[in-house]
């Protein structure tokens, strides 16, 4: 079986059947993605290993909960990454001015076509869409996006971490995500 | 519905998990029931999932594609299926944060007759068994728990979520409190999302006891708590 010519979907239906091949070949797409967001998050690269050795571990034991109506693989796949890291960025207690955490360059590494170029094609796209929007924000708002998307942090932290009121952090995330949404999404 | 009864300003930091806790309890109550904000909600988290493509790139190093596949084998083993006990947990564990407020909320609110639970409830009683909430210590703030047991006290479970998984030398260890007297009721670890549930062992009825703690305590357990506290709960 060409596993490469799958669908990330049709991947989790077999690793689900404990197909390893097939966690492989999902590894092989979205270790990059998981791995990045995992040392944004904890600021190291052996804890971003563990992180992201544990979110495709969870992949295998938990293939069968996944829900195609309910998110996208990639999406699946980020949010159990997110989560992870923050779980243990707390566990560690680690404070966010040992490392600093940072958005990516409005132009992305390409990532390897590998097997699946339709796939890997699409995915670069909507980095780069999605890096440019963060690039047009205001520095005080992508700030306290960081804080809140890759740290985990509550708007109260937020505002403690900047110095800032809390409702002047409330509204820049807000305005932020609105900000995003009108141009990732058109509306 | 009135503008101003909505939810809209909190929606863009509840998707991205940012309120405290009475507010992301507030919006998921809401949610619950307010297809608007749902609507709202659902475009608002899309674009927070997006969130991890800005993220810098990296790559991990070439060995842990092996540590992986070294990992997963042999073939995990299936769990065996849940007794009442578990499959009552399986509400609690089967979600998100997002999603899974709000079905704790319609679950624990069908058993007894509406009430909070994330945080804030004491106890429960319905005709078939009694809910006491446990609430994250100092140690574990984000960390929440729940024992429920039989309306006569003669057996319970404990269930927990967002605690860290320990090292291969600590586990978490359950006390029974009477009269300042503790008296261990249950060893058990937690997934790697935190989460764990265990029967509770004791030499008197549950019903008799009136405080509930979990410790991090040595591998085997201790005679009396020495870790810190995770947990904590009332029966009254």
């Amino acid at each position: 079986m060409d596993y490469a010519k799958l669908s990330d979907e049709s991947l989790i239906v077999l690793i689900a059947r404990a197909q390893p091949h097939a966690l492989s070949e999902l590894y092989h797409r979205y270790n990059r993605l998981v791995f990045s967001l995992a040392l944004n998050t904890v600021g190291d690269p052996a804890t971003a290993e563990e992180v992201t050795l544990d979110v495709f571990t969870r992949i295998w034991q938990r293939a069968d909960t996944y829900q195609a109506e309910q998110a996208k693989v990639t999406t699946w796949l980020s949010r159990i990454a997110r989560n992870r890291a923050i779980d243990v960025l707390r566990r560690r207690s680690v404070r966010p001015e040992q490392h600093s955490v940072a958005w990516a360059e409005v132009h992305p590494q390409q990532l390897p076509n590998g097997h699946n170029p339709e796939k890997i094609t699409e995915l670069n796209l909507r980095r780069a869409q999605v890096r440019a929007a963060v690039a047009q924000l205001p520095l005080n708002q992508r700030q306290s996006l960081a804080l809140a998307y890759f740290k985990g942090y509550t708007h109260q932290q937020i505002a403690d971490e900047l110095n800032q009121p809390l409702g002047t952090v409330k509204t820049r995330i807000r305005l932020a995500m609105n900000k995003l949404r009108k141009t990732l999404q058109g509306d | 519905m009135p503008v101003d009864e909505h939810v809209l300003d909190l929606i863009p930091l509840y998707a991205l998990g940012c309120l405290d806790e009475a507010e992301t309890v507030a919006v998921a109550e809401h949610l619950s029931h307010c297809e608007q904000c749902w609507a709202e909600w659902q475009a608002c988290q899309a674009v927070a999932d997006d969130l991890a493509l800005a993220a810098p790139d990296a790559a991990p190093g070439p060995h842990l594609h092996q540590q992986l596949l070294d990992r997963i084998s042999p073939a995990p083993v299936k769990p065996e299926p849940p007794d009442w006990r578990q499959a009552f947990a399986g509400f609690w564990r089967q979600f998100s944060p997002v999603w899974g407020i709000a079905m704790v909320l319609v679950v624990v609110g069908l058993l007894a007759g509406g009430f909070w639970l994330w945080g804030q409830v004491n106890q429960a009683d319905t005709a078939e068994f009694r809910t006491i909430a446990m609430i994250g210590a100092e140690a574990a703030p984000d960390a929440s728990g729940l024992i429920i047991m039989s309306a006569d006290g003669e057996y319970g479970s404990l269930v927990v979520d967002h605690l860290p998984s320990l090292d291969a030398d600590q586990v978490y260890q359950l006390w029974l409190i009477l009269d300042g007297e503790r008296s261990s009721g249950a060893l058990f670890s937690v997934s790697e999302e935190g989460y764990g549930v265990v029967e509770i062992s004791a030499t008197r009825l549950l019903s008799d006891f009136t405080e509930f703690g979990v410790t991090i305590e040595p591998a085997g357990g201790s005679p009396g708590p020495t870790g810190a506290k995770v947990l904590g709960g009332n029966a009254d």
